[in-house]
């Protein structure tokens, strides 16, 4: 399995490519880094007056923007996107889980807005039992997701109003989006305890 | 509420999970003050089968038929928007002809969602009658995609790169007669409920939410063009080719369930215009765009959003450049959406709920994956 | 004043009625009778899987290349085969196909390089045990049995 090679770190910090451009998809080797080339507007030229260096990134990769921040410093950054800049439409938190880095996990926030037909995602990379502020203040709809990323991930957020399972039953083991969850042991468990016959997994 | 006079206690009442109207496995603890309901509380994950961990653990062609079984009455679209973000990742241009063949499965797919949803929806505020009808217009498109992909619910019609079927002979009649069939049945369900006074009764001032609310809770779809908000993604943000073609967004204003009722029925005579100027210039050409054997798409990571029946249906893919992705998010409609029915259901009456859960349009193959 | 009539005569209820009344004419009749009528699924339909034979021979035109297998997104397909000494190819010797586990997604089918591998027509799959529902090569090559039924 590529388990090992996928789960391997790649550098946080991402040099831009020759040209700016993309990586074609003949290329024979991909690259180890995201080929992203600097992403300047008005936006950025707001939050760098606003946040200074606690916002180390400013990049595009596809025609898709996007920040990478300091954990603290996301909620300000959602809320001052939301009333001065118009990004009043959340549309989705995730996580990606990096094991092998020392910051293990990746927020994604993805914004959008209505006014300026734009998309933008805030990221932020956390250590493991690090507990980010909780977006609900800012925006409502941070509710359910914020449960599905700790529910998936196990990432805890500070003031969060109700942070329990969401998908998964409430007696359920780890974090199944980890990439360590070892999914089939826990369902031969189950299975065994539950049922009492070898699962056919 | 203030103004019970009797002395009475709360009520906790548990709807679901095995209830005839909450559109499969979702179970709703609903808090009550006689028939008043103080609050709710969506329990959900019933349905979950992991789809995004099974993303991470197939190739990118392999995931494909996964995302079919999400939102299984419209899984055309579920499947246009994972091909639209793959190819995105790799950079795949795909043929027109291919565009335009994915722009009339997946509208002629919405008609087939919306009416599923009408049909329900009736069911459950009690018209019995209309849910066989949309049935049956309904398999007039279920036959059009036995026909051309062999597969009339989770279909797998649309491979990354393009299309792995070409059109068999005679489908554009089909759609044709379809589209042809299709208008005078949507006037025939308004015939049927929108003077009725049962109806008009039931929906009207039910389950408000205005626009300001729908962007706090991220709702999107028919919901939020319900509410006065005229967004679209295949307007604002045109993918497979929706720039070329003339459609208007209905829009409503109440931002009440007869509203969402109304928006939905125009959008089906919107789609069936869409299908029209499509079919009539379908472009010669190939039907595959130039797609390695084996997709290893470059470090990176794309957010492509689509205009699904229900919403606004994302996908975040991460790659690490092997041939299987390194995280798939799915952004469902419906899993979002839902979030708003505890605003929407305060204050109503316990049988208003059940209104409420319907025009949602939620299928929990999508909220719980 | 319309309205008021209209509201008194119940034209808004009997309008709708009328339209549920004019589909009583058995011109509008859809329904099949299954199983006494037969559906007939379209030519690309994806159900049971079949190995093709060679239909002079009777060999299987399956090459054991395990493409099918590689494309399965359930890997529920197991190819083994043999290396026959005297012409030097790889020849088939099992095949299962587990069709409780299949979704009918077609990739195998798109992978076969020699068309031997084909999902067909043939849509009734149910078994009375999980073993039933795992198909050998006999039976991917000859079809299920199924129990008639007479009406």
């Amino acid at each position: 399995m590529p388990e090992e090679q996928k789960a391997d770190g790649k550098p946080v910090q991402r040099a831009a490519p020759p040209g700016g451009k993309p990586a074609s998809p003949a290329a024979p080797k991909a690259p180890a880094a995201m080929a992203v080339t600097p992403w300047e507007s008005d936006i950025t030229g707001m939050l760098k007056q606003q946040f200074g260096d606690q916002i180390s990134e400013f990049s595009t990769y596809l025609g898709q923007n996007f920040l990478i921040a300091r954990p603290d410093a996301v909620v300000p950054i959602l809320e001052f996107l939301k009333l001065e800049a118009d990004f009043d439409y959340l549309v989705d938190v995730t996580a990606v889980d990096y094991p092998k880095q020392p910051e293990r996990f990746e927020l994604v926030y993805i914004l959008y807005s209505f006014a300026r037909n734009e998309r933008i995602r805030v990221k932020t990379r956390i250590p493991e039992g690090y507990k980010p502020q909780s977006a609900t203040s800012v925006h409502l709809t941070a509710n359910w997701l914020e449960r599905e990323v700790f529910d998936m991930f196990g990432i805890e957020f500070a003031g969060h109003p109700d942070l329990r399972r969401i998908l998964m039953p409430e007696e359920w083991e780890g974090y199944p989006l980890r990439k360590d969850h070892a999914i089939t042991e826990q369902d031969t468990r189950w299975v065994k305890e539950n049922l009492g016959i070898e699962s056919g997994q | 509420m203030a103004d019970t006079f009797l002395d009475s206690t709360e009520l906790v009442l548990n709807m679901g999970p095995q209830h005839p109207s909450t559109h499969g496995v979702l179970r709703v603890i609903v808090k009550l003050d006689g028939e008043r309901v103080i609050g709710t509380e969506c329990v959900i994950g019933y349905l979950h089968r992991g789809v995004e961990k099974i993303g991470e653990n197939r190739t990118y062609q392999q995931f494909a038929p996964y995302v079919d079984r999400m939102d299984y009455v419209a899984s055309v679209s579920n499947g246009l928007g994972y091909c639209l973000a793959v190819e995105k990742l790799i950079g795949v241009e795909v043929p027109p002809r291919a565009q335009a063949v994915r722009v009339i499965l997946t509208e002629l797919n919405r008609i087939a969602s919306h009416l599923v949803w009408l049909g329900t929806h009736a069911l459950d505020v009690g018209a019995l009658t209309p849910l066989f009808y949309t049935f049956r217009e309904r398999e007039d498109i279920l036959n059009i995609y036995e026909k051309y992909c062999g597969a009339r619910l989770t279909t797998h019609a649309f491979r990354i790169g393009g299309l792995q079927y070409e059109l068999y002979e005679g489908f554009e009649d089909e759609v044709r007669a379809v589209c042809d069939t299709i208008l005078p049945k949507i006037d025939e369900y308004e015939q049927l409920l929108t003077g009725n006074r049962i109806w008009v009764g039931r929906l009207k001032g039910v389950g408000i939410l205005t626009a300001e609310e729908c962007k706090q809770y991220g709702v999107t779809g028919p919901m939020l063009r319900a509410a006065g908000v005229k967004w679209d993604l295949r307007k604002a943000q045109p993918y497979s080719g929706y720039e070329q073609y003339d459609f208007e967004i209905p829009v409503g204003q109440n931002g009440d369930t007869f509203d969402r009722y109304i928006v939905r029925l125009e959008e089906m005579r919107q789609s069936v215009r869409i299908i029209r100027q499509a079919v009539d210039r379908i472009p010669d050409g190939p039907i595959m765009g130039k797609v390695p054997k084996v997709i290893k798409p470059p470090v990176g990571e794309v957010y492509v959003s689509i205009e699904a029946p229900k919403g606004e249906l994302g996908y975040y893919i991460v790659s690490d450049g092997s041939t299987q992705p390194y995280r798939v998010r799915v952004r469902p409609p419906s899993f979002v959406n839902l979030q708003a029915l505890d605003k929407m259901a305060r204050g109503a009456l316990v049988a208003d709920l059940v209104a409420i859960i319907g025009t949602i349009d939620i299928v929990l193959g999508e909220v719980d994956r | 004043m319309r309205k008021l009539l209209r509201t008194i005569f119940l034209i808004d209820l009997i309008e709708g009625l009328w339209v549920t009344f004019h589909y009583q004419h058995p011109k509008y009749r859809c329904t099949e009778q299954y199983p006494a009528e037969r559906p007939k699924v379209a030519e690309r339909y994806r159900g049971a899987p079949r190995l093709n034979t060679n239909p002079e021979t009777g060999e299987t035109l399956c090459i054991a290349c395990n493409l099918c297998a590689l494309a399965c997104p359930e890997k529920l397909i197991v190819v083994s085969s043999e290396r026959n000494e005297k012409t030097r190819r790889k020849e088939l010797t099992t095949f299962t196909f587990d069709t409780s586990r299949c979704m009918f997604c077609g990739l195998c089918e798109d992978a076969c390089p020699v068309d031997a591998l084909e999902l067909t027509q043939d849509f009734e799959l149910a078994s009375y045990s999980r073993e039933g529902a795992i198909w050998d090569r006999q039976m991917l090559e000859e079809g299920p049995r199924p129990t008639k039924y007479k009406f």
